[in-house]
């Protein structure tokens, strides 16, 4: 025998992990080993120290998205719509939200509401083809929800989807804009 | 290397009523979303007849409201800009940049605030110190000397701004401008107390525009046959 080796683990030695109210989880970890080695053929001691921090920041991925910054939830064969924490940020406070196309049958990409923030009015552009079903009236008296809660209190409109083809024509992540953080 | 610089076709309409000013302004947008290249980026300048409007919050101008108005001798739209009710008339310069975001940046909030700044320049350029405050559009003191209010669908621009160059300000009185109740308005010629025409502003204003949006101007011609 020339060899001993210890190893010691705490993996992780304290993790936290939270989903906040819109939908972000946030993940804080440290991990931390040890070995010690020693080895009988020149009497040598061996330490190695690690200490590992990790930071996690996840965004709702079972969603679909748009190239307009919307995201698309789907159930069988209705959708929820909505728009990303991007696009919130992006118009600033939201003052009023406007869809006077509940219970029409638009086609993709057709303007089905707009939103108002800040001085401008922006379209909210259709995902998907279909009738819409429903629309959020808390946003009529609650608005500044969709900065608050954009992926849950702040949904916009239920499709019934009438051309389940078009839901592989969404993007499966929201495009490059958004910040990714690697460690 | 440098990017090219955005260019942006000048185009003066001169005096044409709110309506009218509508269709051209869809005319433009459309030519933007037809094409897919970035060339056909505008600047309307025009001046309206007496005329109230509103944004897409319309529920707070009930009918009432607009014969009211009517009544008086203005013209009523309902427009889907945002911001609440404003008046346009003689004496005011109206400039509506048919922008393209993907020339400048893709930001609404960036986009409302350079326009902002382009008038505070502006005003700067006459010695008027203008800002801006928690509401929107831009102010000397507590009064509004120019309104903003945009629309924007996949990143182009439509409305724009209205500086009162020597509008009647008598028509605020009749509203609430812009739903923000305590503040008043003002003019270039109210500020400085002298007449300044829609004339003088126009070339200030341009030169204030391609500096601000670091873009490059050249005239056009209006011409509706696309």
């Amino acid at each position: 025998m020339s060899n001993v080796t210890l190893v010691e683990q705490f993996n992780p030695l304290l993790r936290v992990d939270f989903e906040l109210k819109n939908s972000f989880k946030l993940l804080t970890q440290i991990n931390k080993d040890r070995a010690l080695s020693m080895s009988f053929d020149n009497n040598l001691l061996t330490e190695v120290h690690g200490l590992e921090y990790v930071v996690g920041l996840g965004i709702p991925a079972n969603l679909k998205y748009t190239k307009d910054h919307e995201w698309v939830s789907i159930e069988g064969d209705v959708a929820t719509v909505g728009i990303t924490h991007f696009a919130q940020k992006e118009l600033g406070d939201i003052v009023y939200v406007e869809v006077e196309t509940l219970d029409q049958t638009l086609d993709k990409d057709e303007v089905f509401g707009t939103v108002e923030a800040v001085k401008t009015v922006s379209d909210l552009f259709l995902p998907l083809s279909g009738e819409i079903i429903a629309f959020n009236d808390a946003l009529e008296s609650n608005p500044e929800s969709v900065n608050a809660d954009p992926y849950g209190a702040g949904w916009m409109i239920k499709i019934k989807i009438s051309n389940l083809a078009e839901v592989e024509e969404l993007l499966s992540t929201e495009s490059s804009e958004i910040p990714t953080i690697e460690i | 290397m440098y990017p090219l610089k955005a260019a942006v076709e000048v185009i003066q309409l001169g005096r044409i009523s709110y309506g009218r000013a509508l269709q051209v302004q869809k005319l433009y947008v459309r030519r933007h979303l037809d094409s897919k290249d970035k060339l056909h980026n505008a600047l309307l300048l025009c001046e309206h007849p007496p005329v109230y409007t509103i944004g897409i919050r319309q529920a707070l101008y009930p009918f009432e409201e607009e014969q009211r108005l009517k009544l008086l001798g203005a013209e009523f739209f309902r427009s889907n800009r945002g911001g609440l009710i404003t008046f346009h008339g003689p004496g005011q310069l109206v400039c509506y940049p048919i922008l393209n975001l993907g020339c400048f940046k893709k930001s609404v909030r960036w986009y409302v605030c350079e326009l902002e700044r382009t008038v505070i320049n502006l005003c700067r350029k006459y010695g008027i110190k203008a800002a801006t405050s928690p509401n929107t559009g831009v102010w000397v003191g507590d009064n509004k000397i120019c309104a903003i209010g945009i629309h924007c669908g996949r990143y182009i621009t439509s409305h724009g701004l209205a500086l009162n160059c020597n509008t009647d300000m008598g028509w605020f009185e009749n509203i609430v401008p812009c739903g923000i109740v305590g503040k008043g308005v003002t003019s270039l010629s109210q500020e400085l107390g002298r007449d300044v025409s829609i004339e003088e502003s126009i070339p200030r204003l341009l030169e204030t525009f391609s500096d601000q949006f670091d873009c490059t101007l050249h005239r056009g011609e209006y011409s509706n046959n696309e």
